[in-house]
Parts: C-alpha cells; structure tokens; sequence
C-alpha cells in the first residue's frame, strides 16, 4: 500500500499528485480495531453505577459554544460526505456542496478562535503538567476536561487548521462565483497541497471515529447530554471532576 | 510524448456472440477496451496513453449490426456503420436529423469504419488530455486547458466543473434532439438509458464522458416514433469541412403545428461536456412560426449562463447564429 501517489508533470518530472485514498480503508480498519480493544478492555474494568442525572444541574456548555461544536459538527460531516463518497465510486456533483461546508467550517472555526482568544477567561483546554498525571493515577481527577479530551481537542485542532488552510488554496484553483481559477500553482506544490488536505481528511476520519465512539460510551453520555442541552448534575460533577480545579455555576 | 506505426501488445478478443464479449467485457474490467471501428482508439493506443490489458472487438457480432424497425420507432445496432445510417431509407425518410449529423462526422473514409456507438461513446478531443497528461480527466489534479497561456478555442463555455473538455459526438446532439434511449448490456443485465443522461459531465463523472461503468458494452440506440418526420435542422460549424470537430454544431428537432412550433427540442455541440440542450429557446420558441423575426427575438437566449475561456468567446455568437439560421425556416 503507497502512502503517496505521484505523476508526471507537464515536463516530464515525476511529482506527488496527492494521497493514496488506499489508506482510506487502513484508517477505517484501524479506528475499528481499537474501538473494539478498548470496548473489550472497558467491559472487563469493575465500574460502580454511573453517577444520578437528577437533582441540581450545573452548566458546562453555554448556547454559543454548543452551536459552535453542532455547526462544526455538521459542516465536517458535509464536507467528508462530499469529499470522500466520490472517492468511494458514489458519484454526485459534490464540489459545491464541498467548498460551501469549507465556508462554513472556516467560518465557524474563525468565530471560535475570537472567541476563545478574546472573550472567554479560561477556556480549560490548555494542556498542563497535572493532565499527563491523569492517564497514570486513578485517584486524580480532571478539572473541566480530562487529559484525554484535551488530547482529542489539540488533534482536532492542528488537523482542522491543516485541512482548511490547504483547502483555502485547493479553492483559489477552481471556479468560483468571486473569481476565476488561474493554474498559476507550480504542480509540484499543488501535489503537495493536495496531499496535505488528503491525509489529514484521512486523520481526521479516524479521530472522528474516536470521537464519535467516546461520546456514546455509557459512562460519557452525560458529555453528549451537555453538549445538547448544557448542564451536567452535581453528581456526575462529583464523580468525574475535581472541584479544585472546575466549579461551575449552578444553572436553572 | 512518443507516437509509434505499430500496436502495442495487447490481447485481442474477437467474439462473436454478444454474451461472450460481455463476459470479456467483465473479466477484464477497467483493463478491457471494446472496440467499435477503432476510429477513436488506434491513436490512443499508438500514442500509448491508453493501456488497455485485452482489445474486446465487437464487428464479428451480428446482432450489433443493422437497423432494424420497432413497434416505437427504430433501433440501430451500435456496430452499424455511420455509412450505413447515412444510406438507409428510413432513417433519411424519418430521421433526417440524424442521417445530417452522422453525414457531419469527420471523412467518408472514418464514415465506411466508424460505428454508432463508437461515435456516441468516443472520449473528448482535449489535446492536453490526449497527449498523455495527467489533468482531472486522467485522474490528475489540475486542468491544463484552462490556464492564462492555455489554448482552450475549442473547448466548453457551459457546465464546466474543473474539466473544461467538449463532448466530441456529432450523432450525440441528433440523438438527443430525438429523445433516443441507449441500450447498455453488462453480464448482469441490460439496462436503457435516456440519451440526455447517457452523456455524463464532470461535476459527477469527470474521468468518463458516458454512464457506462467497465463492463458495460452500448448495444443499440433506440428513436421513438415521436419524431419521426417532423421538422430537423442540423449544422456543424468546424475549422475544416471535412475531418474535423465541432467548434459549434445545433441539432433542432420541431413539430409543427400549422405554420407554429407546437415543441422543439434544440441541443448543441461542441459547447459543454455533454450535448447541450437549449430548453431556454425551446420554451421561447412554442407558438412562434419559423421567420427572421422569431430568430431575432431568441437568438441571444443560446448563450444565456455561459462561461466563456481566454480563447472561445466567438462560441457564444456562433450559437446564436446557429439558432438564427434554424429559425428562419
């Protein structure tokens, strides 16, 4: 299986077309792979009953953030419907559909940086000394995310950055109702450009599977629930997280 | 790139029953390439762009040959010469269009070799993508016809989609105007296809020109009766008179109603990836009666949306004198 695939150029000269959409299979078998391992090695941990859902409710997600994540969610999955069926041989004009969920993506993730960056104290992403303690010490608890959704958010953050930068200048060579498409790329570079937005569309396929697993866990559930509706109840609060390091407001 | 007077070595299948060739056409897949008249893929092969594992040729099985009358009209067997639809009494009483269309194609000579199907079925004459390189076409990532210095007279102002190529079929416009069906055959079955969606663009299918996925073999083209008789105008405007492609053709079909257009159906070539109908002007023309003033009053609908290259703009006047020239009656 190649990692690459390459081409001749208009001068004869062997350049990188893109990524070997081969790996595509690999990434999906390997996402399978330790989603079974790691339902296999959850079932046999002794876990006491998940913590009540009842009783006074916490925020851990505000409206603005939770449209955020559902905007986002949903434009990534326009844009790997519209990008990767076709590859997969289900054909549909799916170009338009592509860039316009990019605008969207891009959009959304410009809206989310501001925010982060200026308008939002602590965000409780950032990574410290104590969250690499977590995955080791059974006893430590995280504060508002745990080292492994810190983990999850850096991925998809580095991953995001890359598909849409190298998706900005995939757009700047095709038609568009605001300009017409100039050739003017070397194809050497462009090879690289494709190759770059396909392998990390292709990471990210497998960190969304991840992502997609980890939500519907049982025992996380409750993540979900409070990315729909906003809060989490002081027990589950209790159970996961250490008030030291997360108090969140009692919500209505 | 190389070009070379001899064939490349390549397996060379002649069935002669059209099951057999099916079951080729399916054991080799992508590696098979059924061959018609071979009009469009001994330059293919010499100029080895094309590598083909095994050569399907159909001219050895009968029941691809000849026109035949049917209970709507009539089917053509795809292996029918474009000499033999030219020739045939029906279809010049019937369907002048398309004997006009198939009279259009290339040389006399190309005529008495070349097939129906293979010119119904043929691959686009971009050079960039004829002369080997890998653009979107061939499954590359970029268009080398449509760029600052690119030469692009010939190819598409409508319907582009990174691919900027032209259907090159002078039967594809006629069969369309005539609301044909293809017939395509695989070893799992046949199935029939409106002409319009036979051709495919490259929004949706940009390294093929027709729906038919490997394996598939075009078997016949059948015309309705619904047009049979009625009104046709076709006109092909190329660089040369003979040998040459469409820069710009107009296949009309027209029933009339009295001295009025009670439907029409308008499609050009040499415009878009596919045969491009015009159903602005079929709706602008129902009721009006063939004469310079209806030319007038619809002529610049024809390049109504269109996106002209650095080096094809004239297509867009050219289109509309060629439904000026259909309307005048």
């Amino acid at each position: 299986m190649e990692f690459a695939t390459y081409k001749n150029d208009v001068w004869g000269r062997e350049v990188i077309r893109g990524v070997s959409w081969d790996l595509l299979w690999l990434v999906i078998v390997a996402a399978f792979i330790a989603i079974v391992l790691h339902a296999i090695y959850e079932s046999m941990q002794k876990r006491g009953d998940n913590p009540s859902s009842e009783g006074e409710r916490v925020t851990r997600h505000d409206k603005i953030d939770r449209a955020y994540h559902w905007v986002m969610a949903a434009s990534v999955i326009a844009l790997l419907i519209t990008g990767v069926f076709p590859i997969i041989g289900i054909e549909f004009a799916w170009l338009e559909l592509h860039w316009i969920a990019g605008i969207a993506l891009t959009a959304a993730v410009v809206f989310h940086i501001i925010r982060s960056m200026f308008f939002k104290k602590d965000t409780g992403m950032k990574i410290s000394a104590s969250d690499l303690k977590e995955p080791f010490d059974n006893t430590a608890k995280p504060g508002k995310y745990s080292a492994a959704q810190k983990g999850m958010h850096a991925a998809v953050t580095v991953l995001t950055l890359l598909v849409i930068g190298s998706g900005i200048l995939m757009f700047m060579e095709i038609d568009t109702p605001w300009w017409e498409r100039t050739n003017a790329m070397a194809e050497s570079t462009l090879g690289v450009v494709f190759f770059i937005h396909g392998i990390t569309t292709l990471a990210l396929i497998g960190v969304i599977c991840l992502h997609i697993y980890f939500a519907l866990r049982p025992e996380k559930l409750f993540y979900t629930r409070s990315m729909i509706k906003g809060w989490i109840s002081r027990d589950e609060l209790n159970a996961n997280h250490d008030p030291q390091r997360w108090s969140p407001d009692e919500t209505s | 790139m190389a070009s070379f007077d001899v064939m490349p070595d390549v397996q060379l299948y002649q069935p002669v029953e059209l099951d057999d060739a099916l079951s080729l056409a399916e054991r080799y897949g992508d590696g098979g390439w059924v061959l018609g008249g071979g009009q469009d893929t001994y330059g293919w092969l010499k100029d080895r762009a094309k590598h083909p594992q095994a050569m399907i040729d159909l001219s050895g099985v009968e029941s691809l040959h000849g026109i035949r009358e049917t209970d709507d009209g009539i089917e053509i067997g795809a292996m029918t010469t474009l000499r033999e639809i030219i020739r045939d009494e029906r279809v010049n009483r019937d369907y002048s269009l398309l004997a006009q269309a198939a009279g259009r194609v290339a040389s006399p000579q190309i005529r008495n070799a070349g097939t129906l199907g293979g010119n119904l079925a043929q691959d686009t004459r971009c050079w960039y993508y004829r002369r080997g390189l890998a653009c979107y076409r061939a499954g590359g990532n970029l268009c080398y016809a449509d760029g600052p210095e690119s030469m692009n007279r010939e190819h598409a102002v409508f319907d582009a989609s990174r691919c900027v190529a032209v259907s090159p079929s002078d039967t594809a416009t006629a069969m369309v105007a005539l609301e044909a069906t293809m017939v395509v055959a695989s070893a799992s079955g046949e199935r029939s296809i409106s002409a319009e969606d036979f051709f495919v663009g490259p929004d949706t299918h940009i390294t093929q020109m027709t729906t038919m996925d490997p394996g598939e073999i075009l078997t016949a083209v059948r015309i309705p009766a619904k047009w049979a008789g009625k009104r046709f105008y076709f006109e092909k405007v190329a660089d040369r008179d003979v040998w040459d492609f469409a820069l710009v053709s107009i296949a009309v079909a027209m029933s009339m109603d009295g001295d009025s257009i009670a439907e029409s159906r308008f499609v050009c070539g040499g415009v878009s990836c596919t045969p491009h109908r015009l159903t602005n002007i079929e709706s602008a023309v129902r009721g009006k009666t063939l004469s310079e003033e209806s030319a007038e009053s619809v002529a610049a609908l024809a390049s109504a949306g269109a996106v002209p290259l650095n080096y094809n703009h004239f297509k867009l006047p050219l289109m509309e004198n060629l439904v000026r020239r259909a309307m005048r009656g």
